[in-house]
């Protein structure tokens, strides 16, 4: 069925909000932006067309009040819903009470969501789709005793994951037999505060297994395509930190029968529009399915790079019921996109969060850089949400001038008065391993576990000749910003560990 | 006027060239001489050549941002090393428990006249959905518990204080 789609409300924030925006703005839609009383001053407020207070700064008294944004939507006029990652995503209700006001929701239809969300039903999709899955219950688990069961049939380790999770929540790795009564309780409570379902199942743990997950992109006339893979392998605590477009273990073989499985699974779900299928991948090039993502993903853009598609316009044009233009033999895959997850956290002291006040931004450019930035200098980063400034993404030829050019442009990229992880970048992308693709889920907690080697350590001379010639140099400067910074008490924490030009 | 400039876990001895001087300066670092040209393009920001090398650098609070990377110091004067500890803040003394980072306090897990151990939990913060208990340095008792719950704090604010 065929829609008129002409002003798009983003239920969302940040970055993505502002992706949304802009690709409606390219297609000639109108834009409606929502936000809390901590945004009102936000990028995403700023660049819509329209815009709409919801509610106090707390996510569950704005940005996940439903009600409040159709609301809105009424109010404004708004025909279609885009709710970006997060937030209310993949809210089977949601999308429901979207279709109920009349209102498009741009993204997939709310049984698909329902079968696919919950991992435990994706699951037994999968199997039925015979889709090669990691061993383990595929229901629910009700006790202790039964989930011991199920491990000692699979063998230790294992690993204990809530139905309805994300982010790492409600997961523990189990390593034998008597951890096995703590975890699941502490993974069941664990689940019931994040998700409000304590709902837990097993699977065996794969050890040193890669993340790599197939973009798909489904119409409602039965045609969906996989546009190719990206590896989310540089992980922290199961959070991506690093992804790439594509793997550099994956061939033309393994990404077809990887693309083919995603395409199963959707299509055996009634899925439409934009989803991500994700794999671990052993050492043996075994894959195995892990779950599927019902929305756009954070790291949609490093797809966007090698395949020369707009994500975000596609989405809106399923959902106004036109087909996809493209067949599968259509989508080609050029060159090597990288993204480095900007947030405001510091990585040299327990990556405890950062927010504040932005003074200075000086955000990289030139050729093949791309930045999906939410922040602005001046503007006050809450501390309600998540600590995503920003998305920067390398784009080159080779994986290997792809890392070289985000290198580059992290030396230009400068976020003033917050901490950030721009250094741990750094630190990663020149580190032999992750050069020669050596990685897996738990690479980055074993590089972390590692000191810095003596080069990283490093500082040269001319660092401390530099912060010499500002103390000097600062005793005339009294404009405020200079005055303010360079007094001796604020230059009072230990030295970090960054070499320059080292 | 000479300096410790601590930074990546290294103190140096550096000799500073003249305040308010500007232009070519000479600093001595460990008895090398480096020279550096200190140009200011806004407040806050400068073209540092050094030895031929150009660096932008901005100024930021307790570092400085030079070509991207970021760099905190610790600046003394070696006349005043003495007396940098405060008062009180020794093992034997009282120790306070300092906010790590701006968040909003969702649970106090101590009260004043409480016993707590070393390492155990004394509050929780929350801050970009991310929630960190903060510990106790020491044993001993709670004197003063300087928040409560849903208060708003900022990094470095006093939380609790253990004797």
């Amino acid at each position: 069925m065929r829609r008129t789609i002409q002003k798009v409300l983003i239920a969302n924030r940040g970055e993505i909000a502002l992706r949304v925006i802009r690709a409606c703005r390219e297609m000639g839609l109108r834009t409606v932006a929502v936000y809390s009383d901590a945004d009102r001053a936000a990028l995403h407020v700023l660049h819509a067309d329209e815009a709409y207070r919801l509610g106090p700064a707390p996510a569950s008294e704005s940005y996940l009040r439903g009600d409040l944004i159709l609301e809105a939507a009424r109010h404004c006029g708004a025909d279609a819903v885009h709710p970006g990652y997060g937030f209310l995503s993949e809210n089977a209700e949601f999308a429901e009470a979207c279709a109920t006001a009349g209102v498009t929701f741009i993204g997939p239809p709310a049984n698909a969501m329902r079968v696919l969300g919950s991992k435990t039903r994706a699951r037994q999709t999968a199997d039925a789709a015979g889709i090669p899955r990691v061993p383990g219950s595929v229901t629910g688990l009700t006790s202790a005793e039964e989930a011991l069961k199920v491990a000692e049939g699979i063998g230790f380790p294992v690993m204990l994951k809530a139905a309805a999770g994300g982010g790492g929540k409600g997961m523990r790795a189990v390593a034998a037999r008597e951890e096995l009564a703590a975890a699941y309780a502490a993974a069941s409570s664990e689940a019931e505060r994040s998700f409000g379902s304590g709902e837990v199942y097993i699977e065996k743990l794969i050890e040193q297994p890669r993340h790599i997950e197939i973009q798909l992109m489904a119409d409602q006339y039965g045609r969906c395509l996989y546009l190719g893979e990206r590896e989310c392998s540089v992980q922290r605590r199961h959070q991506k930190v690093i992804e790439e477009a594509p793997s550099a273990v994956v061939g033309e073989d393994l990404r077809r029968r990887m693309g083919e499985a995603a395409v199963r699974l959707a299509l055996s779900a009634g899925y439409v529009n934009a989803g991500t299928v994700e794999f671990l991948v052993d050492s043996d090039q075994n894959f195995y399915f892990l779950e599927m993502n019902t929305r756009l993903q954070v790291e949609h853009p490093v797809t966007e790079l090698v395949t020369g598609l707009d994500l975000v316009r596609m989405q809106i044009r399923v959902a106004m019921g036109e087909p996809l233009g493209l067949k599968q033999e259509d989508v080609q895959l050029r060159g090597h996109a990288i993204e480095c997850r900007i947030y405001a956290e510091d990585p040299e002291n327990s990556f405890f969060p950062s927010p504040g006040l932005i003074t200075r931004l000086v955000q990289p450019g030139g050729a093949g850089i791309r930045e999906d930035c939410g922040v602005y200098a001046g503007w006050t980063v809450p501390l309600e949400y998540d600590p995503m400034l920003s998305k920067l993404v390398a784009f080159a030829e080779t994986r290997e001038l792809a890392i070289d050019r985000m290198l580059r442009a992290l030396d230009e990229y400068v976020i003033g008065g917050i901490k950030t992880n721009i250094g741990l970048f750094r630190r990663i992308l020149n580190d032999p391993d992750f050069r020669a693709a050596r990685i897996d889920t738990g690479y980055l907690e074993r590089l972390l576990a590692r000191a810095a080697s003596v080069d990283e350590a490093t500082v040269a001379d001319e660092v401390v000749a530099i912060a010499a010639a500002l103390l000097a140099v600062s005793g005339c400067e009294r404009t405020p910003a200079v005055a303010d910074s360079v007094q001796q008490s604020r230059w009072a924490t230990a030295g970090r560990q960054e070499g320059l030009r080292t | 006027m000479t300096v410790w400039i601590e930074i990546g876990g290294k103190k140096r001895r550096v000799e500073l060239p003249s305040a308010g001087a500007a232009g070519a300066l000479e600093c001595v670092v460990d008895g090398k001489a480096v020279t550096v040209d200190a140009q200011t393009l806004q407040p806050g920001v400068m073209s540092l050549v050094v030895e031929g090398r150009q660096y932008r650098c901005v100024l930021d609070g307790d570092a400085v941002l030079i070509d991207g990377k970021r760099f905190a110091f610790e600046v003394s004067d070696p006349r005043s090393l003495q007396g940098r500890r405060g008062v009180g803040e020794g093992a034997a003394g009282p120790r306070t428990v300092k906010a790590p980072m701006p968040g909003r306090v969702v649970r106090v897990l101590v009260a004043v006249g409480g016993d707590v151990a070393e390492q155990q939990g004394v509050v929780v913060i929350e801050a970009m959905k991310m929630q960190n208990e903060l510990k106790s340095p020491k044993a001993g008792r709670v004197i003063r518990v300087a928040v409560a719950v849903e208060d708003t704090v900022g990094a470095g604010d006093v939380l609790v204080v253990v004797e």
